[in-house]
């Protein structure tokens, strides 16, 4: 009787162990309501359909989500699985926060991913975390008030606007009663990453840099060169001849007729849509610098939030499982639908109304082929952004443009000492 | 008999004093002396490379630090400006509602409103107020008949600290008032009757009765005003992040940066030590200047 | 008699200016309490944004409590600019949490800061001049400069999300116990020695003489020290995770980091924050009598 009743009690444990669900912890930023929409929905829907693994799904608010992963890191609280701001991840892989992922990834998937996905994601040879999207950069247009002053709409990347078409546009657009400042850059949103995000591109189609990519270990240079100057020169003077409004109410310019361009991101898509409908077009980064320079004169940003499993996790394979989940085209479609961001696998392109061969929103993939630069892979990313930001406000607030510069140079450099140059031993 | 008095004084003392005494421990004293150990190492947040000892490196490298003496030179500034305007404005809107008069209580209410309402509110509403297209710039145009010309006031390195002092003053008066007000609660109303049947005006009234009865009140308000603006932080990093041209810059936010956007827990630490010693200096003039009137 | 009746109306213009400049501080105090409530009324998002700066930002051109309460005769009740406040978030939850973690935190603290203070001003032992230099100098601190290392040490006990964590290393505050010295310190011995003399412990000095003595104090301590811990941001964001203990300022991080930014949505939030401090200011402000009960003490 004993034996039959210890058996008995070995079985339903041994039973229960391997019908164990395993609980998988999940953060992720509130980004726009559509997104965080898609990812409960997803999560819910992953849960339902097996009953190996189940997933809480906890949301953290954006304006601060790296102060609370930095908090829950210096806690060692982290989950299994997060979300991250691409060029930040580079930071928490040197940390050792982050398990390289490329064990798990077939090959089939690896073929399949955009290039400049498997490039935020890599520090020094390994993959660390997947984007199911990846950003686009370019001017959301209104095809009317361009129309008006006789501005010729490009046709493709190769086919953007020159500089001086470009200052011949804004100046013709200002010209006209119905604009108040015929260009936003989307000031409204407060400074933070989107400054770096935005406007880096700028100074690297003039032919400078955030950092010196051959080694990363300095900003000299690259951003305090004469060719940063004469791209933040550039940016100084898009507001003081009143082509954009330093301190707008809010971000709809375009979208309520007050202005006729937008410098923003994918995200802007679905306002477009709905506001201007056919209306809505989108132009080509313009070609600001000089065809022979560091990236060809023209470049656009990109890099988006992505996923990384934690080193702290004890179920990494769990984990995977349902990152492999949203990573299917299916899934991806389903948020770029909500998002307007770019696919991060070619065959979700494919099933991708925007995003196909010849829709609304395939500048953005050939942009991301032919003249996306990536923001610095670099631990020192953080600082980077950062002082970027500090010197460019400070220049937009009509301050010394060389001082300003020189200022973040000395900051970089400094931290970058101060880590020993990020050593990866 | 006098052996169990003292006993029972020390025990009483004991009750007293330790509950507060262990929690300020525990979570102010011991947390502090951790950031002091940490001084000397060049901790950071999220770091690869081990923690280690490096003595006063980042004491010296503080002390090359343009932008911390350029937060302290701000904080300064804020101080000696802010904390005699804050205070007589408080002591007077104090005077003020202490009266009989019909409806002060709404009028406590009302001065106490800025007090009440939360930073992120404040700072959005005078946002927009000094706003180039805000009511301040209109309202100046107004008065002055198209004379005035507009001023980005929260992007103008001139104009910039002075607008957040104007818009400090008015949401910290509420707070000092409210002490005031408890401090003129206490003085009985028979010295005033006295003084009164002495023929003593409402001036002298105050210069002798108020004032000194006052003391201690006035003591605790200048001493933690003082302190308070030199910690001066949430404001500025939600309408100006130390801006135009650190213009606005602070310690604590410099701090803030240092230790938490870069990550540099060490260098916070050295500066958390420089600061508070440069405070400690400060208060301890301020006190034995103030000095107090105990009655035990 | 005509210096009665000059003196009469000296008295009448000198009582209408003095409310006359009553009511214009008054207004000067409180406009943005009127913007944030006139804002968040204004069911109008563009109308809002396009009045900002000038003083028809007061006036709403579409009154409604959608953006508290959402709209559910809207075309599509479920975008979220019609949510509304209580649609878009679990509000209720964090106004618990907000009201249960501050309340905890400012009565306890009221007990230790005074007992503290009073153990201070009431008995003369060696070493007291220190002790009071100490606490004055823990006021300096700033909650910055220790955070990381009160993480590590919250951490240690197990604390991390809950609700402990944001409750007991707030309550002993260098300010209030300061605040509290200082007023304790004028009650005259003769109060004591009468109760001592009664036989009277000393606890039941401190509960029945001093406490009562200090109601103006007390009141304003209570207040204060709630405000203080009702806008506290950044110990919240550092030590809770998901929506069981987060607090209100937390929660509101939605709003704001979120773009476009929904101001009517934001205002409504703050308006919904504010009243339960106005409540309690409101309640307290009976402790505030202009009473004779102070001449007791002499």
């Amino acid at each position: 009787m004993k034996k039959v009743l210890l058996a008995v009690i070995v079985l339903l444990c041994v039973s229960v162990v391997f019908s164990a669900t395993v609980e998988i912890d999940m953060w992720f930023h509130s980004g726009r309501g559509d997104e965080r929409n898609v990812i409960q929905d997803q999560v819910k829907r992953f849960n339902e359909m097996q009953d190996l693994v189940h997933v809480n799904a906890v949301v953290l608010p954006e304006g601060s989500y790296n102060e609370q992963v930095q908090a829950a890191a210096l806690a060692n609280d982290l989950p299994d699985l997060l979300d991250l701001d691409g060029p930040y991840m580079t930071n928490y892989a040197w940390a050792r926060f982050l398990r390289p992922l490329d064990d798990y990834m077939s090959d089939e998937l690896r073929n399949d991913l955009l290039s400049s996905i498997i490039k935020q994601g890599t520090y020094q040879g390994q993959l660390y975390a997947l984007g199911t999207f990846d950003s686009g950069l370019a001017i959301w247009a209104n095809r009317n008030y361009l129309e008006e002053v006789g501005a010729r709409i490009p046709t493709s990347v190769e086919d953007a606007w020159t500089k001086e078409e470009f200052m011949t546009i804004l100046a013709d657009l200002k010209a006209l009663p119905e604009i108040d400042y015929p260009l936003d850059l989307m000031f409204a949103n407060g400074p933070g990453e989107w400054w770096a995000y935005g406007f880096s591109p700028i100074f690297q189609a003039f032919g400078a840099d955030l950092i010196n990519r051959d080694d990363f270990m300095s900003a000299d240079g690259a951003l305090n060169g004469p060719e940063a100057v004469e791209a933040a020169e550039w940016f100084q003077s898009l507001i003081q001849d009143g082509y954009v409004n330093l301190s707008p109410a809010n971000d709809a310019a375009v979208l309520e007729g007050r202005a006729a361009m937008a410098w923003v991101g994918h995200w802007y898509y679905n306002a477009m849509k709905d506001e201007l409908g056919d209306d809505a077009v989108l132009i080509p980064m313009p070609k600001l610098g000089d065809p022979d320079s560091l990236y060809g004169g023209q470049a656009t940003g990109m890099g988006s939030w992505c996923w990384g499993i934690t080193n702290s996790s004890e179920n990494p394979y769990a984990t995977w499982l349902f990152l492999r989940f949203i990573m299917r085209p299916e899934e991806i479609v389903n948020m770029t639908d909500a998002n307007g961001a770019v696919p991060a696998r070619k065959s979700a392109s494919l099933l991708s109304e925007a995003y196909k061969e010849g829709g609304p929103l395939s500048l953005y993939v050939e942009q991301a082929g032919k003249i996306a630069v990536e923001r610095p892979v670099t631990p020192a990313y953080p600082i980077l952004s950062l002082e970027f930001t500090k010197a460019l406000q400070d220049i937009t607030n009509g301050g010394d443009i060389q001082d300003s510069l020189d200022r973040a140079v000395e900051e970089i450099d400094w931290d970058i000492e101060d880590n020993a140059g990020y050593p990866m031993d | 008999m006098v052996t169990a008095l003292v006993k029972k004084r020390r025990k009483a003392l004991f009750v007293f004093i330790l509950p507060g005494l262990i929690l300020l421990t525990i979570f102010i004293i011991l947390p502090f002396f951790m950031s002091f150990g940490l001084s000397f190492t060049n901790q950071r947040i999220l770091s690869r490379i081990p923690t280690k000892f490096i003595g006063l490196r980042n004491y010296e490298r503080l002390f090359r630090d343009d932008l911390f003496f350029t937060g302290l030179k701000n904080n300064m500034v804020f101080a000696l400006i802010v904390v005699p305007l804050q205070t007589m404005l408080a002591l007077g809107m104090a005077m003020v509602v202490n009266k009989n008069l019909k409806g002060v209580k709404i009028f406590r209410t009302a001065y106490f409103m800025p007090t009440v309402t939360t930073m992120v509110v404040v700072s959005v509403v005078w946002s927009f107020m000094y706003n180039p297209q805000g009511i301040i710039n209109n309202f100046m145009q107004s008065i002055t008949f198209g004379q005035w010309e507009t001023i980005d006031f929260l992007k103008n390195s001139k104009w910039a600290f002075p607008s957040i002092m104007l818009m400090s003053i008015w949401q910290g008066a509420g707070f000092q008032m409210l002490i005031f007000l408890a401090g003129l609660q206490e003085i009985p109303k028979m010295l005033y009757e006295a003084a009164i049947i002495d023929g003593a005006n409402k001036w002298k009234q105050f210069l002798h009765i108020t004032l000194p009865q006052l003391r201690n009140t006035t003591a605790f308000v200048l001493i933690s005003t003082t302190i308070l603006s030199l910690k001066l932080f949430d404001q500025i990093k939600v309408m100006t992040n130390g801006g135009p041209s650190n213009s606005t810059y602070t310690v604590i936010l410099h701090l803030y940066n240092s230790g938490f956007t870069k990550q540099k827990v060490g260098y916070a630490s050295a500066m958390t030590v420089v600061f508070f010693l440069i405070v400690l200096a400060i208060s301890i003039l301020q006190r034995s200047v103030l000095k107090e009137q105990r009655e035990v | 008699m005509t210096t009665q009746r000059s003196f009469k109306r000296v008295k009448i213009i000198d009582k209408t200016v003095g409310y006359i400049l009553l009511i214009l501080l008054a207004l000067f105090f409180l406009f943005p309490l009127i913007y944030m409530i006139t804002t968040s009324l204004n069911s109008d998002e563009r109308d809002i944004v396009s009045k900002m700066g000038s003083i028809e930002a007061f006036i709403p051109t579409e009154v409604s409590l959608k953006n508290y309460f959402g709209d559910p005769n809207a075309e599509d009740p479920n975008l979220t600019t019609n949510k509304g406040v209580t649609g878009r978030m679990n509000f209720g939850r964090f106004m618990f949490n907000s009201v249960f973690i501050v309340t905890c935190t400012v009565l306890g603290g009221l007990l230790i800061n005074s007992m503290l203070a009073f153990g201070l001003a009431r008995f003369n032992f060696k070493g007291r001049v220190f002790f009071v230099s100490l606490i004055v100098a823990l006021m300096i601190i700033p909650f910055e400069a220790i955070a990381i290392p009160l993480l590590w040490l919250v951490n240690s006990l197990g604390w991390m999300d809950s609700y402990q964590v944001q409750i007991i290393p707030f309550m002993a505050n260098p300010f209030y116990i300061f605040l509290f010295y200082q007023f304790f310190i004028q009650f005259p011995k003769a109060l004591e020695e009468a109760a001592l003399i009664d036989g009277a412990g000393w606890f039941k000095i401190y509960w029945k003489v001093a406490l009562p003595l200090s109601k103006p104090i007390m009141s304003s301590v209570a207040i204060l020290h709630f405000l203080m811990q009702w806008g506290f941001f950044l110990w919240p964001l550092m030590v809770t995770r998901g929506e069981e203990f987060r607090p209100l300022p937390v929660a509101m991080q939605q709003f704001f980091g979120q773009y476009p930014r929904d101001w009517g949505d934001i205002m409504a939030f703050t308006s919904m924050m504010t009243i339960p401090v106005l409540i309690l200011f409101i309640i307290l402000q009976g402790q505030f009598v202009n009473s004779a009960k102070s001449s007791g003490i002499k």
